[in-house]
Parts: structure tokens; C-alpha cells; sequence
């Protein structure tokens, strides 16, 4: 790793001080550590060290030498490369330095990476007895900010189908991230656990998203609410144990002590309301609609069905 | 050698370096806590620093690093003196580690402020475009939170998950996280007189005891992947199709899977939580192993049953 360390420092050093781009063959006969290596040696070590500057956020740009595209040279933009100082005062500093120790993503505390670059973490004593973990896979998250906030396209497979998607936002709700947009059947969202084989396009500004756009908006309400079928109104009693844990999820008055809530529900996603409804155990009622109600009972069968 | 670990490397130094230009110098013990040093690993860096710099490679062209007794000096480095921006996954954890905080509403001024800078500067294009949603409850985080700064003594109305018994208890509590979309505080329960952790959303009532203690040492870090303890319920289960996001959803013992029908051991502190989800999974799942679920099943069965079947009670 030393000898990767110093070459690919020299190498960016070489780069961002070039007054002009720079060929393969500038490289390895200027910058100290790839003069000895054979050809195929060679180009092995500069592809894997171009790709590990790439991984870190380096903008290493390949561009044509002349008109006819016969020769091209490599470069990096310094005020490209820079990091914009978003002028931080010593008090937000700390602030910031204090919410990344206490959220995870990944399992990492992955903001603290980010504060070494604004000038390093600042001192907090003791560890917070509050701690967030986001969960998720970071590197496809990040590759999926990095598709909203730059404007690419993207694609993946979901559910065994590939999509399209113009990304317009991320959000984290309950526990997963999702990323919403548009795509050629409408508005989706979609959960960044189930995307695979995540393809970012190379492209940036290839949409507009529209001014009136929120993800709050889009995001908010209750997981029985989200979908695209169409919305019933449930009626639900709850028993008076759990009435108040009712009423606080939904957002209602609570009954007097020791009286059942009874609630009238926005319901499009039915599985997702049957499953909210069945943690309150034989505790809950469905009144209406009758298809619902019919749902437990047919819910109830299959699952005694396959016990016997 | 990792790749990532040299990128670690690499960032580091690259961040090290704009911070000690811009200062002038500095005490090493302020670098070895700003970038999370050890001693050794800053000598390591500030000797390799020292040996690169332009072609040529000779005196002149090379940056200087070193230690000058408890200072780190580095210099001739003028094309390092900012810092690379962010990468996306970065800007995003800062992001989000901010939002989040904010949504538990433990926001303050500074870090709202610092959050937009952020957006404003860094990601000019995501404002609007990403929230990181915390969920309700968040009325007794903040008074939990202080609560286990401080040492003192809670007593909390907790409705149990599964049981749903009702219990007025004490607890003296270590650390309030959040993960998989809800709120929990780990701590040390007087009444059942054992570390316990507690879901905040049913808490029903909180308040204060006046009584206060001695936070253990090694205060386990927040966080908790789901992991069975003693008094859980083991069952064995059978997903078909249309059950497989169990696998998704729940931490779980993969046993086999064929890619349609997956069977999985499946653990909850009390069987009750088990009976229900196999009931929202109805005919699509099958209980293979698991005698005390099944007992609970059939009790759960009978009772939705005898609610649902009939027109419903007026």
C-alpha cells in the first residue's frame, strides 16, 4: 500500500499542476513510481489507479488533444476538484461533528468521513447516549444521491422487471431508504434495498424536476396509504388497551381510559393495512368494508389451513 | 492491500494537509483527535507526505511534513491547500446524520444552519430532494435522552409487544437509538431487575423519579441488529412466493432456499408476535416447526375468527 499511497499522490499532484492534459505515456515517464514497469504492467496499475482516484471523488476528465480525436490526454480541473467551503462557523462545526457520531449508515459513521474534509471532527466529549442507524448498502445510496442531486438517469432491476427512472429524491422512512421519481409509466417509488445492478447514467442534467416538487410531500403518511389502486375508507375498532397506541399512530384523539377508539382509515395499499391491523392481535376489529373484513377471515383459514 | 483502506488513506491525508496549511501549525495531539489519528499512522503519513511532490522529485520539489517537537509543520504543498470535495456517499451521511437528528427533534440552531450551508454549498441541487424521516413518536426522546445523560431514574406505563400487558416500571436508562424505523432506550429495569430495551412508541407515560445513577462504564453503544436471547420463541417456517419479503423485512435464519420457497427459523420474545405475522402471511406461508406458535395460532385464529366471520357487533 506504501508504494500505491506516494505514486497515486504524485500522480494527482502531476495532474492538478498540468497546465495542459497529460497521455498515458506523460505519465509513466514522469511521474515516479510507474518509470520500470513493463507495458501490460504498466497499464494495469495506471487503470486500477485512475479508478481508485475516480472512487474518491477525484474528477478525472479524459479529452481529445486535437480536432480529429486522434490523441487523447488526461486531466483534473483544481476548482473542480476543491471542495466549495460552505463556510461553517466553529458552532455549526461542533454541531455536525456531534450528529455523525450518532448516526449510522452502513453500519459506518460515514458523515465523520465527510468532516474530515471541512477541517476535521471536532471535539465532543463523551458519546452521546442517542444513536440513529440508517441501515442500508452505502454504496448504492450514495451512487443514487448522487443521481438525484446531479440530475442522471438511472436504472436497475426491481421485482425482476428493469426500470428507468428520472431520481428526484431520497428519503428514509421507517427504517429503509427509497428513492422517488418519474418513469415512463408515471410517478414511482421505489426501495433502494430491492434495486439491483444500479447503472448511473455518465450523463448530468438530463431532466428537470418540477418546482413544485417536495419529497416530504410525496413521502408522508402512513404505509397503508402509499400506492397507485384506489383508496377505500376502513372502519376499525380498536380495543380500549391498545386505543391509545391506535389513536397516536393514526394521529386521532384518544378515548377516554378504558374505551375502545373507533377510526375511519384512508386505505390504498390493503396488505399493508391488514399487517398494522393484525399487530393489535384478536385486539382489533375491521367493520367495514366487508371485502376486508373477508380478507382476515380468509387470511385466517390459510394460515390454519397450513398448520393442520 | 485493500483498496478501500488506501482510499481511506489517501482521503485522510488529503484532508489533513489543507487543515495544517491553513492553521500554520499545529499540536500534534489536536491532529491526532481532529482526523482520529493514532500517533504512529500520523508519523506514517507525514513521512510519505514528504516524499512526493512535483516532478523531478528532488529537494525543491518535494512537499515538506514533519514533526518539530509536539507541532506538525507541512509545507510547499500549495496545490493541496483545499480540500477535495465531497463524494456523494459522503455528502449524504453528513446530510443525513444531520436531517436525522433534526427529525428526532434534537435540532439546534447551529446544526440547522450548518445542514443548509451544506445543501446550499456542497449539494446545491438537493434541497428539496431528500428527507430523512424519523418516526413519531418523538415526544419523549429529548426528555430520555437527557435522562440517560444525567443519570436519572425514569418511571415509565409500557404496554409489551406481543402480551400487550400494561406495566408501571422503573427504569434508569443508558442510551436512546434509533433503528429500523422506530425508537428504543436500553437500560437497566428495576423491576424485572435485569438490562432491558424498551420500544418508545409504547411507552405511554413517562416521567421523572428524582432519584438518579450511576451509568455503567461500558455503556453498550447504540444500535441493535435484532439478536435472540434466551427467552425467545423459536419457529420454523415456510415462505412461498409471495411470503418472501419476510426474508427481506425480519433478521432471519435462512435454512434453505430455492429461490421460490424459502425456509427460515424465525425467533420473537413471545410467540404471539410469530401467530400474527403468520396470519397476515396466510395460506401463502406454512408453520413447519414450532409447537408453542402453533398453540398461539390457533388461539389468534378462533378469536379473529369469531370477530370477522359474522356481520360485525353493533
Amino acid at each position: 500500500m506504501q508504494n500505491v499511497v506516494e505514486r497515486v499522490l504524485n500522480l494527482l499532484i502531476y495532474l492538478l499542476e498540468s497546465p495542459r492534459p497529460v497521455t498515458a505515456d506523460d505519465v509513466r515517464y514522469t511521474v515516479q513510481g510507474y518509470g520500470q514497469e513493463s507495458d501490460e504492467a504498466f497499464h494495469r496499475m495506471f487503470e486500477r489507479d485512475k479508478d481508485l482516484l475516480r472512487r474518491m471523488g477525484v474528477p478525472l476528465k479524459l479529452v481529445a488533444l486535437d480536432e480529429w480525436e486522434v490523441d487523447f490526454g488526461y486531466t483534473v480541473d483544481p476548482d473542480e476538484y476543491a471542495l466549495a467551503d460552505p463556510g461553517l462557523t466553529q458552532e455549526e462545526k461542533v454541531a455536525l461533528s456531534v450528529a455523525a457520531r450518532m448516526v449510522r449508515l452502513g453500519g459506518s459513521h460515514l458523515g465523520v468521513n465527510a468532516l474530515l474534509k471541512l477541517g476535521g471532527v471536532e471535539r465532543v466529549a463523551g458519546l452521546e447516549p442517542l444513536g440513529a442507524d440508517l441501515g442500508e448498502e452505502s454504496d448504492v445510496l450514495g451512487e443514487l444521491f448522487g443521481a438525484v442531486s446531479q440530475r442522471r438517469r438511472v436504472a436497475f432491476d426491481y421485482r425482476g422487471h428493469r426500470r428507468e427512472l428520472e431520481p428526484w429524491g431520497i428519503a428514509h422512512r421507517r427504517g429503509h431508504w427509497y428513492v422517488t421519481g418519474k418513469t415512463p409509466e408515471g410517478e414511482r417509488v421505489y426501495r433502494v434495498d430491492r434495486m439491483a445492478k444500479v447503472e448511473v447514467s455518465e450523463e448530468t442534467g438530463q431532466f428537470t424536476r418540477p418546482d413544485d416538487f417536495d419529497i416530504r410531500k410525496v413521502m408522508d403518511g402512513q404505509p397503508w396509504e402509499a400506492g397507485s389502486g384506489d383508496e377505500v375508507e376502513a372502519r376499525v375498532r380498536f380495543d380500549p388497551d391498545l386505543a391509545w397506541w391506535a389513536a397516536r399512530t393514526l394521529g386521532v384523539a384518544a378515548p377516554a381510559e378504558g374505551e375502545p377508539l373507533e377510526a375511519t382509515v384512508p386505505v390504498v395499499n390493503k396488505d399493508a393495512f391488514l399487517g398494522w391491523v393484525l399487530s393489535f392481535g384478536a385486539g382489533a376489529e375491521i367493520l367495514e368494508p366487508s371485502d376486508l373484513r373477508d380478507e382476515v377471515v380468509a387470511r385466517v383459514e390459510g394460515a390454519l389451513e397450513a398448520l393442520a | 492491500m485493500s483498496s478501500n483502506r488506501t482510499a481511506d488513506r489517501l482521503n485522510r491525508i488529503l484532508a489533513l494537509i489543507p487543515y495544517v496549511l491553513e492553521q500554520g501549525v499545529v499540536d500534534v495531539e489536536e491532529v491526532i483527535d481532529r482526523f482520529g489519528y493514532t500517533r504512529n499512522q500520523l508519523l506514517k503519513d507525514l513521512n510519505t507526505v514528504f516524499v512526493c511532490g512535483l516532478p523531478g522529485y528532488g529537494p525543491g520539489d518535494l512537499m515538506e511534513a514533519y514533526l518539530d517537537e509536539d507541532e506538525v509543520v507541512i509545507d510547499a504543498a500549495d496545490y493541496f491547500k483545499r480540500a477535495p470535495r465531497l463524494t456523494s456517499t459522503e455528502a449524504l451521511g453528513l446530510l443525513a446524520a444531520g436531517l436525522t437528528v433534526i427529525g428526532a427533534g434534537q435540532g439546534t440552531p447551529a446544526l440547522e444552519s450548518a445542514v443548509s450551508k451544506l445543501m446550499a454549498k456542497v449539494m446545491p441541487d438537493a434541497d428539496p430532494a431528500i428527507t430523512v424521516d424519523v418516526v413519531d413518536p418523538t415526544e419523549h426522546v429529548a426528555e430520555l435522552k437527557s435522562a440517560a445523560a444525567d443519570g436519572r431514574v425514569v418511571r415509565i406505563t409500557y404496554t409489551s409487544v406481543g402480551k400487550e400487558q400494561t406495566t408501571v416500571r422503573e427504569v434508569e436508562p443508558w442510551t436512546v437509538f434509533h433503528t429500523m424505523g422506530r425508537w428504543y432506550v436500553a437500560g437497566y429495569c428495576r423491576m424485572v431487575e435485569e438490562q432491558r430495551t424498551f420500544r418508545l412508541d409504547r411507552i405511554r407515560e413517562l416521567e421523572e423519579t428524582g432519584e438518579t445513577f450511576t451509568p455503567p462504564e461500558d455503556r453498550p453503544e447504540p444500535g441493535v441488529g435484532y439478536s435472540p436471547s434466551d427467552g425467545d420463541v423459536a419457529a420454523v417456517i415456510e415462505l412461498g412466493p409471495n411470503a418472501r419479503w419476510v426474508l427481506e423485512y425480519y433478521p432471519v435464519e435462512v435454512l434453505s432456499d430455492d429461490g421460490e420457497t424459502a425456509r427460515i427459523r424465525f425467533w420473537a420474545p413471545d410467540p404471539e408476535v410469530t401467530a400474527r405475522l403468520l396470519v397476515r402471511l396466510g395460506s401463502s406461508a406454512r408453520l413447519v416447526d414450532g409447537p408453542e406458535v402453533a398453540q398461539r395460532l390457533r388461539e389468534l385464529g378462533e378469536a379473529l375468527l369469531s370477530r370477522h366471520r359474522l356481520g360485525p357487533e353493533t
